[in-house]
């Protein structure tokens, strides 16, 4: 491997020192780009060997830290590891690098009438490696779920460099235990995916796409449990309120959602055509009874897009109102979502934060997202105070501290909110069977023993 | 205060640009660089990322990591559509360009090219000897008997973008079929704008064949074309390649040359340039110059932009293959995709064939292919492989570096394809349809 696929230079190293969460800082040792998968495995032998601990990295849009390098650690980068090595329409599967990025399998499936169901926001950038490693979700996965139900197989190089295959479709049921279930969602301190099968699903025949817009995110919140009452079953149901409206509004995505909005609600129908219309026709009616001040509906693909490019590209586009940016991640029961929601504003206005919220409402997934600047060393103080109070609300309300984000550092001091010692002592035996001497991505997911 | 940080203070003043940046990473897939290497280095955000370093005073802009990445960078802005921020990328990049290069002196090839480009002589010269090198033949000549390797690589390289500024004659052995008669015109457009163009540098000096069907193509729609003596620089060069000072020398100049012409519109058909004017007031930002450059930017238009806004009159029929590519400055930097697909509507017959990744950038970049042998090879490699694929006749992009890039391109692998600006391909069917006078059939 050549200089430019391995970085030493402490310089160089500096663009490495963050994920998609950027309160954290930590330049790794080096950063390695393996252009093979024979590559990849020699690095990661070389570098245990040493006794050197690896943070595997993708694209780093992660917001939960999980590519953050920790200290002393060399990074694996997949980037290059980017090809579809098969892709099987007849069996509805495809086997692909680590470094694939999610969007372009998309596009690569739809050639044959397929897709891959799990959409997370970033998908235009993530990829399916981190995909794998933090169990990715995404508006979609009300209806589809979430990343674990589309990965039939892997072959991941574990602790000290053995290379070992995990089911594949042709063994599916699998026998014995379940470890592609287990390796997905590890947040890469099991190992690291060099071959990942995936399954694909017949594009739906029909996608209608609804929007509502409500004054307030508690009608907004209302309409969706009426939705959800009427025993509909959108694909997604999502809900932005007005300062994400008019971030979103102000940047390249802009689709048109009203900048005077308290909320908008988007619902999503796809499947067997037939049908579609009177799903539509119920949930306007929801949208209606909960307040909505207007309520459209569209099959037309460029409006979708528009209305989905804006939606998903919330995150980023809160760049223009505030330097820094904390998009915290939790679930609560779903009817419990406008109660929630007060209670995370108030938290937001008792610290002085400006806080803004997009979230998957159909499965109560919620995203407040804490604007910041990190050179405020009192706001920062702030950020971490109201971080945990909204977590403990989320977890008193019976949810819990992730939907899809994964812990990766950011939530590691919250995870005794949700789990006891045996539960956390079982996790970590369960590491420690694929990566016995603890050297991927040490020091993540797990909080540190409590002292005795 | 030390020279590090003098400069970092240049940047400094444009921190509150670098601040949109929250580092979500949707602009890696766009950029050419790290998709095909990998390292975030060489990303969008990693670079974002390396200027914001300079800034807190954490890395010397002479470090050579601050050097190579900024300097690899193609400044083809693809990451600014997809940035959700709205990061104004290519205007930071300019910045960090000059101050890297202040910090320590960019490569030979790199200082020479700006230094030739800063003087009227210098230029005259340059391009002079590089028309008669073409002319002779010598260029093509010299990009066929060199080897590909070492050191003889980019001046094989180079020697072919000259040769590839040759007029190509392809389109004269393809002539209509019966049928395909032109149709009927209207009364030609009388009172069309009053413009001036900007015939450029490499335009004027290599491509001036583009400046007279430009000129043309809009008398024929009613422009009146104002001759503008002393074709000068600018500036773009300049601009994009770190020497902000000449940049601005230049452009004042420019400035007040087209103001005194007093035209409704500054027509440019080179994509690049028109990026840089249509910026002039950020060029000249707090200079005195400055309002009267946003003047001048305002009143800046792309020739396709223009003719696609004027409809351009339907010529006569020209039957061929024609892949368009879309210049980076154009559609990037300009956010003009549609014009040149609606100046190519108007030759009937021409079947126009999207090259597939026409949004990205054919690694043509100024010299990136002389500074940049084996990347910018790679990456032009890749965009003569989506040209042939469209199994057109003739390719079409509105700037001159990309017309040279993809024309060096296909003549090194001996492939028989044309390169044309597509106003070319309005003038051809413009002079078949007879909208030309015969003393002006130039």
């Amino acid at each position: 491997m050549g200089p430019d696929h391995v970085v030493a230079d402490p310089a160089r190293l500096l663009v490495y020192e963050s994920d998609g969460l950027t309160q954290y800082r930590q330049a790794p040792l080096a950063v390695v780009l393996p252009g093979t998968t024979d590559e990849l495995v020699e690095v990661v032998r070389a570098v245990h060997g040493e006794g050197i601990p690896v943070v595997p990295r993708g694209a780093g849009t992660g917001l939960s830290g999980g590519a953050l390098p920790v200290e002393g650690s060399v990074v694996v980068g997949t980037a290059r590891l980017n090809r579809i090595l098969a892709l099987d329409p007849e069996n509805r599967l495809a086997r692909v690098q680590p470094g694939v990025v999610n969007s372009r399998l998309g596009v690569e499936a739809r050639r044959h009438g397929l897709h891959y169901a799990p959409d997370p926001s970033s998908q235009s950038a993530c990829t399916l490696g981190g995909n794998v490693a933090e169990n990715s979700g995404g508006p979609h996965c009300l209806k589809y779920g979430v990343t674990s139900r589309y990965i039939s197989g892997l072959t991941v190089v574990l602790g000290g460099g053995a290379v070992v295959e995990l089911g594949g479709a042709a063994r599916d049921p699998a026998t014995g235990l379940d470890l592609v279930g287990l390796f997905v969602g590890s947040e890469g301190c099991f190992g690291i995916a060099t071959e990942i099968e995936v399954r694909l699903l017949p594009l739906p025949g029909g996608v209608r796409t609804l929007l509502g817009i409500f004054a307030s995110v508690e009608d907004a919140a209302r309409a969706v449990t009426g939705i959800v009452a009427q025993g509909l079953l959108p694909a997604a149901l999502e809900i932005m309120d007005g300062a994400s409206i008019r971030a979103v509004e102000a940047s390249v995505y802009a689709a048109g959602y009203p900048t005077d909005a308290g909320a908008a609600l988007v619902v999503e129908f796809d499947g067997t055509d037939a049908g579609l219309d009177e799903d539509v026709a119920r949930a306007v009616a929801c949208c209606r009874e909960a307040g909505a001040t207007d309520v459209q509906h569209t099959d037309d693909e460029g409006q979708r897009t528009r209305l989905w490019q804006g939606r998903k590209k919330a995150f980023g586009a809160m760049g223009r109102i505030a330097p820094d940016l904390l998009v915290q991640d939790a679930t609560v029961p779903r009817t419990r979502l406008p109660e929630v929601l007060e209670e995370i504003m108030a938290i937001g206005a008792r610290y002085d934060l400006h806080v803004a919220n997009v979230f998957h409402a159909g499965d109560g997934n919620l995203h407040p997202k804490i604007l910041f600047d990190r050179s405020d060393a009192d706001e920062l103080a702030r950020v971490e105070r109201a971080s945990r109070e909204m977590m403990q609300v989320c977890v008193d309300a019976g949810g819990t501290i992730t939907g899809e984000h994964g812990v990766g550092v950011d939530k590691q001091k919250y995870m005794r909110l949700v789990h006891g010692e045996e539960e956390l002592a079982a996790m970590s035996a369960v590491g420690g069977a694929f990566d016995p001497r603890g050297l991927f991505n040490p020091g993540k997911v797990l909080p540190e023993p409590e002292p005795a | 205060m030390s020279e590090v940080g003098i400069l970092g203070q240049a940047l400094a003043e444009h921190a509150d640009r670098l601040m949109p940046c929250v580092h979500c990473g949707f602009c890696l897939p766009a950029c050419p660089t790290y998709v095909r290497l990998g390292d975030e280095a060489d990303s969008p955000r990693g670079r974002l990322h390396l200027m914001g370093a300079v800034v807190e005073g954490r890395l010397d802009p002479a470090s050579d990591a601050f050097r190579v990445h900024i300097d690899r960078c193609l400044g083809c802005r693809a990451c600014e559509p997809v940035c959700p921020s709205g990061v104004e990328y290519g205007a930071l990049l300019e910045v960090a360009r000059d101050v890297a290069a202040r910090a320590r002196p960019p490569a030979l090839p790199t200082r020479l090219l700006l230094r030739i480009f800063g003087s009227r002589p210098g230029r005259a010269l340059f391009l002079g000897v590089g028309a008669f090198l073409r002319n002779t033949g010598l260029a093509s000549l010299g990009a066929r008997a060199l080897p590909g390797w070492g050191p003889f690589r980019s001046a094989r390289f180079g020697l072919a973008m000259l040769a590839s500024t040759e007029r190509w004659e392809g389109l004269r052995w393809i002539r209509a079929t019966e049928g395909q008669e032109a149709p009927e015109d209207p009364a030609p457009p009388t009172t069309g704008p009053r413009v001036a163009l900007l015939t450029g540098c490499v335009q004027e000096g290599l491509y001036d064949r583009v400046n007279q069907a430009t000129a043309r193509v809009l008398e024929a729609n009613g422009c009146q074309v104002v001759a503008m003596p002393g074709g000068g620089c600018c500036g773009a060069l300049h601009a994009h390649g770190g020497d902000l000072e000449t940049a601005r020398r230049l452009a004042r100049t420019e400035v007040r040359r087209f103001l005194d012409a007093d035209v409704d519109h500054v027509v440019v058909n080179a994509a690049g340039c028109g990026a840089t004017m249509k910026e002039y007031d950020e060029l000249l930002g707090g200079d005195p110059a400055e309002s009267d450059a946003g003047a001048l930017a305002r009143r800046v238009r792309d020739v396709n932009e223009l003719l696609a806004e004027l409809g351009p009159r339907t010529g006569a029929p020209v039957p061929c293959r024609v892949a368009v590519d879309h210049p980076c400055h154009l559609l990037h930097a300009q956010g003009i995709r549609q014009a040149p697909l609606a100046v190519l509507k108007a030759v009937p017959g021409a079947e126009v064939r999207l090259v597939e990744d026409a949004d990205e950038c054919c690694g043509g970049a100024g010299i990136y292919g002389i500074t940049h042998p084996e990347l910018g090879g790679r990456i032009g490699a890749d965009k003569v492989r989506s040209v042939r694929a469209t199994e057109c006749e003739v390719v079409a992009t509105a700037n001159p570096g990309c017309m040279m890039q993809i024309g060096a391109g296909l003549r090194l692998q001996g492939a028989p394809e044309g390169v044309m600006h597509p106003v070319e391909l309005l003038d051809v069917s413009y002079r078949r349809a007879g909208f030309y006078d015969e003393e002006r059939d130039g």
